[in-house]
């Protein structure tokens, strides 16, 4: 059995005396597509600031590859191989989409070289092309030169993602990629996540949309109240009695699983 | 080229230079209102350098450049450790106790000021004016420019891209200094003279805001910004007395009406200010408009090949 | 005795900036805006007593006016000039993207602001000092040996009675309610059914209202005025401000007065040139050092403007 890529180990963060996460454990496998799921509130994107280092855990331990990293400067966590989208689309509003591709490359082109070489304007490098080659193969048709803030808000997301994928990493986090996407942008979305899947990126999902978690991701995190609720296959998460109590409340979640139980 | 042309020459030159100095930190995020500060250091280095030792024009400006720009890397660090209006009120105290401190020493003649014997005429200005110009361009043209922006528009994620943001703020806010010591230092041996009132707080309000005017998203805007406003001033010495006599019939000002003709300056450049930030406060050169006026410039890759 | 009258004549002084002190710091911690046009305001006041004082209402309405009446209209035009300035600085915000620049829109307004109304003035009247035809300099008492102005005696105790009156203010009223809940967080204060779009102007009424007084306050302790009057103030009431904390009324009072005390002991220590690097010195560090102040509250200020 190989180690896990990611391992979150009894993680406990506290805002101010409220408690966020509470003793939250869980390995992400290399090569895995995982889903982290759970109601409003529930923590989902805090856990994604633990891993990518906005914060740091008040205990527990975030070991990637085997190696502690909570201690480590959120500015490097790119260059360990961790990616990320967040949940409302935080791009450079005044870059334009090359550019902001390309920022996703910092942690790759790091030297002074690299930092003092034109990219724009003056001379167009490798660097750009390669930003340009990827958003031609994400189908991204608009014009790189195109200043992001006046685009559509789907493209805009699947630009994020274009910039998280190409620092290459090694484990991407994606915060709702499919928040307000029709069902054929989700197909799409799937499909492409599918193929970067194949490419060897681990994936970490954190959706509402559950048709694709249950499309795309084979494992599943629950969580509610900062805790979490379950830690298991996709196909099984919504007979889960704790699940249901947590998205439905008690009383439904009864009546639910006694219909489930009828119905299976 | 008449005196008087070239006269303006220099002074556009310069305020070309000072303006990359404080479009440089501003891009960046950081609002410089001390800019008159590292100009005095970079003029009485100058000066003094030229005056006591009589070193040649060459070693005092970059003297005076290299001055601005170690102070304003040392200082850097703790001020920008400030952030908003913390870091303007210390950009501008800053200024304040440069002044104050030259103002009070003798080394440096006080409130007298202190001659320049070298002089430069136009051509080193506007050189200079012109070689700041396309280093800026450069600048903001490479991964660093973009690391700048980016720091600029959301400091949170750019750290969780990689760039180091801090980094980034210190070099910008110290190329910025050196710029503005440059300018000082030109301002030193172009004038002949130095002294520390013309260094005031006007100064510094006077060129952040003609820079955020012109634009700060890219680095055309400091360019028209100086351009502008430099010329304003010649404009106005054409238009302004019938204009003078007339708003002052018709607001009925009594008393001495012997304005300095500064004073119109002033104020179309705050009422400029004003109007722009309620319309468009990016500045009037933004990087929409840029890609508007490049049709095709940056055509995808799909469209470029058949 | 020649200390205690020092700190005295400090207090007096101290009393002016803490007055501007109070409305930076309410801009500040109640709408987080660093208001450039506060000291303007402060010389608006003055200028225009000055000048009603000495010719009356423009376009012949009236002759010279008295003084007291020239400083209440000085008041009441600071205020209105606060609500325009209101009105463009801070109404027009459109915070589209929250990034850095963005929040220094009423700052840089703020700025323009400063230079029209202050150029105005000296397009007006020019740039000389103008001497203020208050009451007779005569009115001094002498207490023990110390030497007070009872002008100054009457400032000191009316900024006592104004600083407590904002205090309760903010504390009980329903409209001190809302401001402080705007300062917290002025969206959930929206949400809350607080109508920010009436209270905002109080707060620059109160500031116009803080400035008008402490302008007319100096013109008549000092007697003299000049379009350049409010800088130097305003220096010393942001120092002010900033060493007692931003967003703090009782840190502004307490920081105006230690910079006032700063002053006159810089003057008699070391001199009057002296003055200028010792107060922005003391400002600077201050920021660099303990950026919240005495009394500030972290929040304000930091991330964006």
């Amino acid at each position: 059995m190989t180690a896990p890529l990611l391992s979150l180990v009894d993680v406990s963060k506290n805002f101010g005396g409220l408690s966020v996460i509470s003793e939250v454990s869980f390995d992400v496998a290399q090569g895995a597509r995982m889903a982290l799921i759970g109601p409003n509130g529930a923590g989902k994107t805090t856990i994604f600031n633990l891993i990518s280092g906005v914060y740091q855990p008040d205990l527990g331990q975030i070991r990637l590859e085997g190696r502690e990293i909570s201690r480590i400067a959120s500015r490097k966590r790119v260059g360990l191989g961790i990616a990320r989208s967040f949940q409302n689309i935080r791009l450079m509003p005044h870059l334009s989409v090359v550019e902001n591709v390309m920022l996703g490359q910092q942690a790759r082109a790091g030297s002074l070289l690299d930092m003092l070489t034109p990219i724009s304007f003056f001379g167009h490098s490798k660097w750009r092309r390669e930003a340009e080659g990827l958003l031609d193969e994400m189908g991204l048709d608009t014009f790189p030169g195109e200043v992001v803030a006046t685009l559509p808000y789907g493209i805009r997301k699947k630009i994020e993602v274009v910039r998280a994928l190409i620092a290459k990493p090694t484990i991407l986090l994606l915060d709702e990629p499919a928040a307000g996407l029709n069902n054929t942008e989700t197909d799409n979305l799937r499909d492409f996540l599918m193929k970067v899947s194949a490419n060897g990126v681990t994936l970490l999902v954190v959706e509402h949309d559950m048709s694709l978690v249950r499309s795309l991701c084979d494992h599943a995190v629950v969580l509610n109240f900062g805790r979490k609720i379950y830690d298991g296959p996709t196909a099984t998460v919504q007979n889960d009695p704790q699940v249901l109590e947590a998205y439905l409340g008690t009383r439904h979640a009864a009546e639910v699983s006694s219909e489930a139980v009828r119905v299976a | 080229m008449s005196g008087y042309w070239t006269g303006i020459l220099t002074v556009l030159a310069i305020n070309i230079i000072f303006a990359y100095a404080i479009f440089l930190p501003v891009a960046t995020g950081q609002l410089n209102l001390g800019g008159a500060g590292f100009q005095a250091l970079g003029a009485y280095a100058a000066a003094f350098l030229s005056a006591n030792y009589g070193l040649p024009a060459a070693v005092t400006l970059g003297a005076g450049a290299l001055l601005a720009g170690a102070v304003g890397f040392l200082i850097a660090f703790p001020i920008l450790r400030t952030r908003g209006v913390y870091l303007v009120l210390a950009t501008f105290a800053f200024a304040e106790v440069i002044s104050g401190l030259i103002l009070n020493s003798e080394t440096f003649g006080g409130p007298m000021g202190m001659a320049v014997p070298v002089f430069l005429d136009y051509q080193v200005p506007v050189a200079l004016a012109l070689v700041v110009t396309v280093f800026a361009f450069y600048l903001m043209s490479t991964r660093f420019g973009l690391m700048m922006r980016a720091t600029h528009d959301d400091e949170v994620v750019a750290d969780l891209l990689g760039v180091s943001v801090r980094g980034v703020q210190v070099a910008a806010f110290a190329i910025g200094g050196a710029f503005a010591g440059l300018a000082g230092g030109l301002y030193a041996h172009c004038f002949s003279f130095v002294e520390v009132q013309s260094f005031n707080a006007l100064v510094s309000i006077y060129v952040l805001l003609y820079v955020l005017l012109g634009g700060t998203q890219t680095p055309w805007g400091p360019l028209v910004g100086a351009i502008f406003f430099t010329l304003l001033p010649e404009v106005l010495r054409e238009v302004l007395p019938t204009v003078k006599l007339s708003l002052a019939w018709l607001l009925g000002l009594k008393g001495q009406v012997a304005a300095p003709g500064e004073s119109w300056r002033f104020i179309i450049l705050g009422v400029l200010t004003i109007t722009m930030m309620v319309l468009r406060p990016e500045g009037l050169i933004t990087r929409t408009m840029l890609e508007r006026v490049r049709p095709g410039r940056h055509a995808s890759a799909r469209e470029r090949s058949p | 005795m020649l200390l205690i009258q020092q700190l005295v004549n400090s207090l007096m002084l101290g009393s002016v900036y803490v007055t501007v002190a109070v409305a930076f710091t309410l801009t500040i911690g109640i709408l987080n805006f660093l208001n450039f046009t506060i000291p303007t305001l402060f010389m608006l006041t003055a200028m225009v007593g000055w000048a009603l004082a000495n010719w009356g209402v423009p376009f012949g309405l009236s002759g010279p006016l008295p003084w007291p009446w020239a400083l209440l209209i000085g008041i009441l035009v600071a205020v209105v000039i606060s609500l325009i300035i209101e009105r463009f600085t801070f109404r027009y915000l459109k915070m589209k993207y929250g990034d850095s620049t963005e929040h220094a829109i009423p700052l840089v307004s703020s700025l323009g602001f400063l230079l029209v109304l202050e150029n105005l003035v000296r397009l007006g009247y020019g740039t000389d000092a103008q001497r203020f035809p208050g009451p007779s300099a005569d009115l001094t008492m002498t207490v023990f040996g110390i030497f007070f102005r009872l002008p100054q005696l009457a400032s000191l105790i009316i900024v006592v009675f104004i600083v407590i009156g904002l205090t309760w203010l903010l504390k009980s009223s329903r409209i001190g309610r809302g401001l402080r809940a705007i300062a917290e967080n002025p969206d959930a204060a929206n949400i809350l059914g607080i109508d920010t779009h009436k209270i905002v102007p109080v707060v620059f009424m109160l500031t116009g209202l803080l400035c008008g007084l402490a302008g007319a306050l100096f013109a008549v302790n000092y007697g003299e005025v000049s379009p350049q009057m409010g800088d130097d103030i305003g220096t010393k009431a942001i120092a002010g401000m900033v060493v007692g904390g931003l967003g703090s009324v009782w840190g502004a009072v307490i920081g105006g007065l230690i910079v006032g005390l700063t002053e006159i002991m810089t003057i008699h220590f070391f001199g009057a040139d002296t003055v200028q690097v010792a107060v922005w010195g003391l400002l600077l560090v201050a920021l660099l050092l303990r950026p919240q102040g005495l009394f500030g509250h972290h929040a304000i200020g930091k991330g964006k403007l």
